[in-house]
């Protein structure tokens, strides 16, 4: 039954063959074998040219049209090497073919990044990550130059989390911007940035990034075990990874949060967690993810405390209505009536009285129908937009309603439960609304004893879970009642002296005791 | 292994649903129960009559009607239907002959028990009540000298329905009222025994304009005094004014209580108060097999109108205010007992328990015969009366001077 989830014997992705080749002192042999390699690549430019200073040598560059920027190319290398003799050198100086590498690789290329590469692998690597190989006749040894540049989405306002007050900038899909981003933000050698290749075929660049001083070490050691345990052939967006070094693989719950807000990931990396960047998303990977990150949003930490508090409780009741507000609006219609003020019942009783299916029915077609109109607003194509909400609209609002399909308090539930989700971190509601179907059903069964029932196994489960070593539920469960100050309500900045506990208990203060501002005569 | 663990997961997860929705009962499948009336009839049997809700006329939505439609839109709101039994069930299953729906009691706010039933004994009905599951003891009991069926035919102008309307009306504790559960307290008391509202339709409005006769000569259900029973059998009945002095004396119940008294200073005219607190003290004492009760009433009043021209900023005035009230409400408070004391000769106002509470010893000899004993006892009254508030006026406003 669950061989599905098995683990089958794989022998793995198969590696080319030519990977670890060397390359050959012969630029015709090195060309040959690369244009073998590179046959059908249409995309690729091989360019050959001759060396100004040593007409004798033949040159040739690798690149992929599109991926390298070509003004760089052009100005900076191949004009330089082409037509112009390095000004400050006598005209008599006279170079040898030996010392051909070592010339161009000091003194004939105006390019900020320069590597070296002998082996076929690493050339191959570099020119389809698009960087520009220099090969020169007579030496088995390649220059690689850093000359990236390609067409890229520039950085625009977050699409999943949006903020009226905070910063607006959130990751693209390249991985340079944006590891820019947070260095931006935080400007300390501390924060580092590891990179590790992951995907046979795609070699997808993945960043592990964190703060050194401020992350507990064993986690950093921890991820990069789970990370290089990875041997897939493609890894294009963050989830591949998610699912593969997430710690409970059968649980509907994900205890790996993600976001594209560069602000949102400085901080979590301030609380010392460590984030996973995947080139080619902008959905960036923290870890360890803990529950209440549904009821934070960024905005929490930049707008007035008061208000903020009450909207984490706001948040709360949300979450908690979400959750179970068809469940129990099922329950208490079709088990528990006397739970009711009398005046509520009738109003209901005489709403249902037209109504031809059973309350659950009901229910579950509203719910339905909301979670259709919410899949189809996300995947239809953007001008039909207005269409599929104003049908939406009509349909759930008045049609149902004057056909006398469903009563107007069941789309009141089912709206309110809809809306109420979208005041939670969007990524951690999904489980939540996949729960509540069957939530809905049981207490359509067995009502509310079965609905609490439910919710004990639910927490129970929660309870059960860890995300890279923290409970899933901390600071909740287990308790530290010092830290709600941080999930119940948003306590000032003066006041949120620690890092969380169990995060960031190598470097635990976040800032000097006594901030709290007072008038200059009372100041310490 | 796993095989096998998701084998008993998923018969697990099927006795979820084969437990069949054991006691689901979809909205439209009850009959909700607003009122419920028990008669006594000529032949000595029972008749059940349940004031039911008609959803529909509770409309909402976009079926029409909507709320205050109903007997304005000419359909009944609610659906009067009673049978006869020999017990109260067996009426409720000849009723669940002719109705529908399951017979839901869950919001039930009233009962009804007619004088033939109360003087017969109320115990024989009672029962049913206190061993159905979803029948409150939130419930308003009442008694009515009419017939319970007759009293809840009625509807309400205000109100939805005449049911909702008696309940609320007994929220506001304007006149004296009992729930379920005190009641069913009162019966197993030896010390107290149980007084029950009393309620009566009563011709109420007028019509406003030609064709509203019909819609505005009705009648309404009324609070109209209290029912005095010895043990569980109707032996009197206390009018409006009697009432007020039963409330005076059962736990001070008689905030916003209205005390009117002659001016202090011009006769013939009167001064209106209103109860803003009210407390009684019982303290029986046992001498020599006599049994005597101290009671202190003590109650805070506001002025509310004055005919005449007192002068309220005159503490000899409110001093002279305050006596008269007292007067009055120990008047009104011996008058209830005389009646109830002297020619019911039955403890209705729990000073049996009062008495247990003070002298357990004695009580165990007097508990079977506390009536009698009762009716033989002193009681002796104080009242004591602080004037609080005179409103913002010291005088009346239209003072010539």
């Amino acid at each position: 039954m669950f061989d599905f989830f098995k683990r089958l014997e794989s022998p793995g992705v198969k590696e080319q063959s030519w990977r670890s080749q060397k390359l050959k002192t012969s630029l015709k042999e090195n060309l040959t074998t690369l244009h073998f390699i590179l046959a059908d690549c249409y995309d690729v430019v091989f360019r050959e040219f001759t060396f100004a200073q040593l007409p004798d040598i033949r040159l040739a560059l690798i690149y992929v049209d599109g991926l390298a920027d070509k003004i760089q190319v052009s100005n900076f290398v191949m004009r330089s090497l082409s037509l112009e003799v390095p000004p400050a050198l006598p005209k008599e100086y006279k170079i040898t073919k030996a010392q051909a590498f070592d010339f161009i690789r000091d003194r004939g290329l105006c390019i900020h990044q320069i590597g070296e590469a002998n082996t076929l692998g690493e050339v191959i690597d570099a020119v389809m990550s698009g960087d520009t190989a220099l090969l020169i006749d007579g030496h088995a040894k390649t220059i690689i130059n850093g000359a990236r540049g390609w067409e890229a989405r520039s950085i625009e306002d977050s699409k999943t989390e949006a903020v009226v007050r905070g910063p607006r900038e959130s990751f693209v899909e390249t991985l340079r911007t944006n590891t820019s981003l947070l260095r931006r933000r935080i400007k300390n050698p501390a924060l580092k940035i590891e990179i590790m290749p992951i995907g046979k075929i795609t070699h997808t660049d993945v960043a592990i990034t964190y703060i050194k001083g401020v992350v507990y070490p064993g986690l950093v050691t921890e991820v990069k075990e789970r990370l290089s345990r990875i041997e897939i052939d493609a890894v294009l967006e963050s989830g591949y990874l998610e699912e593969l070094i997430d710690d409970n693989p059968l649980s509907p719950f994900c205890t790996i949060n993600h976001t594209d807000r560069a602000d949102k990931v400085a901080a979590l990396l301030l609380e010392g967690r460590v984030a996973i960047i995947t080139d080619g998303t902008p959905y960036v990977l923290t870890v360890p993810t803990l529950f209440n990150e549904i009821i934070q949003s960024p905005e929490d930490y930049y707008q007035r405390y008061f208000f903020y508090s009450l909207i984490r409780l706001i948040r709360i009741a949300a979450l908690i209505i979400f959750l179970t507000a068809p469940a129990s609006y099922v329950a208490l219609l079709t088990f528990h009536q006397e739970m009711l003020p009398t005046a509520l019942l009738l109003s209901i009783a005489g709403q249902r009285e037209a109504v031809p299916f059973p309350t659950l029915v009901e229910v579950l077609i509203m719910d339905l129908t909301f979670e259709i109109l919410r899949e189809a607003g996300i995947r239809m194509p953007q001008p039909v937009g207005q269409a599929v909400s104003i049908v939406g609209a009509l349909v759930i609002g008045e049609a149902s309603v004057k056909a006398g399909l469903v009563a107007p308090a069941t789309v009141i539930v089912v709206a309110l439960t809809g809306i109420a989700s979208f005041t939670l971190c969007y990524s951690g509601t999904l489980p939540l609304r996949l729960i509540k179907f069957p939530l809905t059903m049981i207490a359509a069964f067995t009502g509310l004893f079965g609905l609490i029932c439910s919710l004990i196994i639910l927490i129970t489960h929660l309870a059960s879970l860890r995300s890279f070593g923290i409970p899933f539920l901390y600071p909740v469960m287990p308790l530290s009642p010092a830290e709600l100050k941080d999930v119940v309500v948003r306590a000032p900045w003066w006041a949120l002296l620690t890092r969380p506990h169990l995060l960031g208990k190598e470097n635990l203060h976040r800032m000097k005791t006594g901030l709290k501002p007072r008038p200059p005569g009372e100041r310490k | 292994m796993k095989r096998k663990l998701f084998l008993i997961l998923l018969l697990l997860l099927i006795t979820i649903n084969i437990s069949g929705c054991w006691s689901k009962k979809e909205l439209n499948e009850i009959a909700i129960i607003l009122g419920t009336g028990v008669d006594y009839t000529k032949d000595n049997k029972i008749q059940l009559t349940y004031q039911l809700a008609r959803p529909a006329a509770f409309g909402g939505g976009g079926m029409g009607g909507g709320p205050g439609g109903g007997a304005a839109m000419n359909q009944n709101i609610t659906w009067v239907v009673s049978a006869t039994g020999d017990t109260v069930f067996d009426a409720q299953k000849r009723l669940a002959q002719q109705i529908p729906r399951h017979l839901y009691l869950g919001h039930n706010v009233v009962l009804i028990l007619d004088e033939r039933l109360c003087r017969h004994g109320v115990l024989d009905v009672i029962n049913f009540f206190h061993r159905q599951p979803l029948s409150r003891g939130t419930v308003w009991v009442m008694a009515t000298p009419q017939e319970a069926k007759k009293v809840l035919e009625s509807h309400s102008e205000l109100q939805m329905t005449s049911a909702q309307a008696v309940g609320f009306l007994a929220r506001l504790r304007t006149g004296y009222v009992l729930r379920f559960r005190d009641f069913s307290q009162d019966l197993a008391s030896r010390g107290t025994n149980p007084v029950l509202t009393q309620v009566e339709l009563k011709r109420q409005g007028v019509a406003q304009g030609p064709g509203l006769e019909k819609v505005h000569h009705h009648q309404e259900i009324v609070l109209t005094g209290a029912a005095i029973f010895k043990g569980d059998k109707l032996i009197g009945w206390l009018d409006c004014r009697e009432t007020q002095g039963l409330r005076w004396l059962l736990k001070g119940e008689v905030r916003r209580m209205g005390v009117t008294i002659p001016s202090p200073i011009c006769p013939g005219k009167k001064i209106s108060l209103e109860v803003m607190k009210g407390k009684i003290n019982i303290d029986p004492v046992y001498q020599k097999g006599k049994i005597k009760f101290f009671l202190t009433i003590k109650a805070e009043i506001d002025v509310i109108e004055q005919q005449d021209e007192e002068d309220f900023t005159r503490p000899e005035m409110i001093k002279a205010v305050e006596n008269i009230a007292a007067a009055e409400i120990r008047q009104r408070v011996k008058t209830t007992l005389d009646k109830v004391q002297g020619e019911y000769k039955v403890d209705s106002f729990g000073f049996g328990e009062a008495f247990h509470r003070k002298h357990k010893r004695e009580w165990s000899k007097l508990k079977n015969r506390w009536d009698e004993e009762f009716a033989n006892a002193q009681v002796y009254l104080t009242v004591k009366v602080k004037l609080r508030d005179t409103g913002l006026q010291g005088r009346r406003a239209s003072l010539k001077r």
